[in-house]
């Protein structure tokens, strides 16, 4: 579903003296739908810009990633906007909802995005909320106000209610107590096994055993090994 | 044949009297003018008179224009042809231009009247000429006369209905008297000074020809026979003429005739000609009484403050609009250039962020736009932003339309299916675009909302530009759209110029969304506003473009507006575009080192 071939990202940093910084550097890889592909490696090995440059919150240099065939890197950006929606989500590690909105709100939006009507896109927002164990007291609350854990679920919900085709999490699970964190596992563990391509980033080898059916490692913006999961996290 | 018609009427001109032949040719055809066109004021060079202007010196040049030895003269001031004014004038007309005289209607042929039009009904011997304070109907809504102008050559009258309404929400009926707004002909509104409305119905379609003549303001307009004059009023709010069912007059007991004070609490008529001859038996009644406008009479079971008060019922999903074209956006411009000074499209060379200025080398002119492009789609929201001086609000007003550029093409797809480039149209025809197919919110809501008109007149001034008639509708619609943008319902009726920064705002955005516009513009819409007012106009405007498939273009020079609002942005510097994108990736990895300076600003 998913085809990455030799993907490049540099930065050049204007604002300081024009020096680049090269964080991607020829990453090749292929995501099938039903697969959860956890990238493994260092910070800075590149793995949250991989995840960006397929979403084009980073716009890559070179090289392709294609999803069904669709060329993503020169796809217009109107047309993005609109794959954003239906084919592709991004769950980053913190919460970037628009200010003033309620958890309920938020999952909503992001249900009609995906093409619920209404009353649809509010009960897929129910039930997304409750599956990650958001209490319903804090529904309506602006989610500026709550805590990172409470924005994190509420984030997880928002990208996995009416889930996309492809999604891509990053470190999605990070400020989650245990319970917490078990609901939020099982809830992806379930989006693959119902057909979603996932790309994943985790900082825990515990999460990417459990829920990887293969894992990439990166180090400096390349793959340098890719496995069954229990083979990389050994 | 008009030509023909001139000629006849030079010919005839070569006799004595108060006008030498040059005058008297001149406001003939004028008058002429004023009959081929009703209802348009024609100008004239208005002469001294041995009246004073304002005391019918305009009436009077019209009359000694058009009498004839053949002709009877008849004066009446104040309803009365005994009056001293009426008299001096009726003498002096007779003697210097060798007609007759008379008191009685029927036996006249020109009529010069202040403030009445006679009971005696009128035939098509009969000419009218009236005497005119106040030719302009705008007036009192429009100060500037080039304006006024304007506002008639377009058909344009969405301010006096404004007037109208206002005049409706604040005394429940329309207190206009005398000048009375009337639709001439279907196409250009006059003022019936200085008649009573009573007599307003009398010019419709009538057997004679009125003639109005205004001295100090140096016009003549004219109704023709048989011709349509329509009173200004909404479909559900009947016109009205003065008076009530009960009253008679004092004198010779008429029931169907324009009563007034008589002293001593007497009402009398205000025709002391008909009065006195009806009091004869010298008069036909029952033609009188045909045309009387008793219909017309006050009817308070049918008068607004009796309907029941604006409610609003649950608040409707707004439409969603049928995709017009087959084309992609809604808006689309290519090229887009605005240079001012010298040069035009030579004077770009050398400017640009490559250079470093917006001044052209060459000419010195100043390239505040150069070669700006992109397009919108049905549903979406484009962000423009730039630091001040970067040209982004003059791309925003040739979209609008309150600047030609110099180069460039703009399309709509709701304008002939997006075949016609916009920028060749002219002002008139762009000015109606940004009625129904526009909606335009700009940075000072004093600049966008008048001022002294309530929140709802102010959105009623566009549903009546758009061609609304019912006053009822047009409440209930203005009160839809005040709640949806949280301006509470009890300060609908109260004048802008009351309300906050953020309630003007606000008030600004609902008479944008009036007409359901496919294209809203908004230049800075949060600026001029403080934070936490500014948060809640964001939230309404991301709300509102939420729920529609309306296409925004959003201009602002801070990041955490187009952040919130749009999907896709394009960034400007001296005039250019440096970089455009998905407006997440131009935030998280912008590639300008302008944009990136953007960015760093607004990482506070």
């Amino acid at each position: 579903m998913l085809r990455i071939r030799n993907l490049r990202k540099t930065f050049t940093l204007h604002t300081i003296d024009g020096r680049t910084v090269v964080s991607l550097d020829g990453v090749d890889l292929d995501v099938a739908a039903g697969e959860h592909v956890a990238l493994a490696g260092p910070s800075g090995a590149g793995k949250s810009s991989l995840l960006r440059c397929v979403y084009r919150s980073y716009l890559p240099d070179a090289g392709s990633v294609s999803l069904d065939g669709v060329e993503l890197t020169t796809l217009p950006d109107r047309a993005m906007a609109r794959l954003r929606g239906r084919e592709l989500g991004y769950v980053s590690q913190f919460l970037s909802a628009p200010p003033r909105t309620g958890p309920l709100e938020v999952v909503a939006a992001s249900a009609r995005r995906r093409g619920l009507d209404r009353d649809a896109a509010r009960e897929a927002a129910a039930v997304a909320l409750r599956a990650v164990g958001l209490e319903e007291a804090l529904w309506d609350v602006d989610c500026g106000v709550l805590s990172g854990g409470e924005r994190q679920r509420i984030n997880l919900a928002a990208g996995t209610v009416a889930p996309p085709r492809l999604l891509l999490l990053d470190e999605p699970v990070s400020a989650l107590d245990p319970a917490n964190r078990e609901l939020a596992l099982s809830r992806i563990a379930g989006l693959a096994a119902s057909g979603v391509a996932v790309l994943a980033v985790f900082h825990d080898a515990e999460a990417i055993s459990r829920l990887a059916t293969r894992v990439v490692e990166l180090t400096a913006g390349r793959v340098i090994r890719t496995g069954p999961a229990l083979e990389v996290a050994s | 044949m008009i030509t023909e018609l001139l000629s006849e009427i030079d010919d005839s001109a070569g006799r004595a009297g108060l006008l030498d032949d040059g005058a008297r040719r001149e406001i003939r055809r004028a008058t002429l003018t004023a009959v081929c066109v009703p209802g348009y004021q024609v100008p004239f060079g208005s002469r001294e008179m041995p009246v004073a202007r304002g005391w019918g010196s305009g009436g009077l040049q019209v009359t000694l224009a058009v009498i004839g030895e053949p002709d009877t003269v008849k004066v009446i001031d104040q309803g009365d042809d005994a009056g001293v004014n009426a008299t001096n004038l009726r003498r002096m007309i007779a003697g210097t231009e060798g007609c007759e005289e008379s008191t009685d209607s029927r036996d006249a042929t020109v009529i010069q009247t202040r403030h009445r039009v006679p009971e005696q009904p009128l035939t098509a011997e009969h000419v009218l000429v009236l005497q005119v304070p106040v030719p302009e109907p705008l007036r009192g809504v429009e100060r500037s006369t080039a304006e006024c102008d304007r506002m008639h050559a377009e058909g344009d009258y969405a301010a006096i209905w404004v007037s109208l309404y206002e005049d409706l929400v604040r005394n429940g009926v329309i207190t206009r008297s005398t000048g009375y707004p009337v639709l001439v002909d279907g196409r250009y509104v006059m003022a019936t000074t200085p008649i009573p409305r009573w007599d307003v119905p009398r010019l419709h379609r009538s057997p004679h020809l009125s003639l109005f003549g205004a001295g100090r303001e140096k016009r003549i307009y004219a109704v023709p026979p048989d011709t349509d004059v329509e009173p200004l009023t909404f479909d559900d709010v009947p016109f009205e003429v003065e008076g009530g069912h009960e009253q008679q007059c004092a004198l010779c007991g008429s029931s169907d005739t324009f009563l007034v004070e008589g002293g001593g609490g007497r009402t009398i008529c205000s025709d002391t000609e008909w009065c006195a001859r009806v009091a004869e038996g010298d008069a036909d009644l029952e033609a009188h009484a045909k045309q009387a406008p008793l219909h017309l009479l006050p009817d308070p079971a049918r008068r607004v403050r009796t309907a029941a008060p604006v409610t609003l019922v649950a608040r409707p999903e707004p439409a969603r609009r049928p995709v017009v074209s087959a084309a992609e956006w809604t808006l689309q411009v290519a090229g887009l250039g605005k240079v001012h000074g010298l040069g035009g499209a030579d004077a770009v060379a050398g400017t640009g962020p490559e250079h470093g200025t917006a001044i052209s080398p060459t000419t010195g002119a100043i390239v505040a736009a150069w070669d700006v492009g992109f397009d919108v789609a049905p549903g979406e929201a484009v962000g423009l932003i730039g630091e001040s001086g970067s040209g982004k609000s003059t791309v925003l007003r040739c979209l609008v339309g309150e600047e030609s550029p110099t180069a460039g093409v703009l399309h709509l797809a709701a304008v002939d299916a997006g075949a016609t480039d916009l920028f060749t149209l002219d002002a008139a025809a762009r000015r109606k675009l940004r009625v129904d197919v526009l909606g335009y919110v700009q940075q000072d809501p004093s600049a966008g909302l008048s001022l002294n008109v309530s929140a709802g007149g102010n959105i009623a001034e566009r549903l009546t530009a758009a061609g609304w008639r019912s006053y009822h509708a047009i409440r209930q619609r203005a009160a839809e759209l005040l709640d949806r943008v949280e301006v509470p319902l009890s300060r609908m009726d109260d004048p802008v110029k009351t309300f906050s920064g953020g309630m003007r705002q606000r008030v600004q955005i609902a008479k944008a969304l009036a007409t359901d516009p496919a294209l809203l513009l908004l230049d800075e819409p949060t600026t001029g506003l403080d934070a936490s007012v500014a948060a809640g106009v964001l939230d309404l405007l991301r709300g509102l473009l939420a729920e529609r498939d309306v296409a925004a273009v959003v201009v602002s020079h801070d990041f955490a507006v187009i952040e919130t609002l749009t999907e896709r942005a394009v960034v400007m510097q001296l005039g250019r575009v440096v970089e455009h994108g998905l407006t997440d990736q131009l935030f998280a990895d912008p590639h300008h080192p302008y944009t990136q300076r953007l960015v760093a600003a607004a990482r506070r």
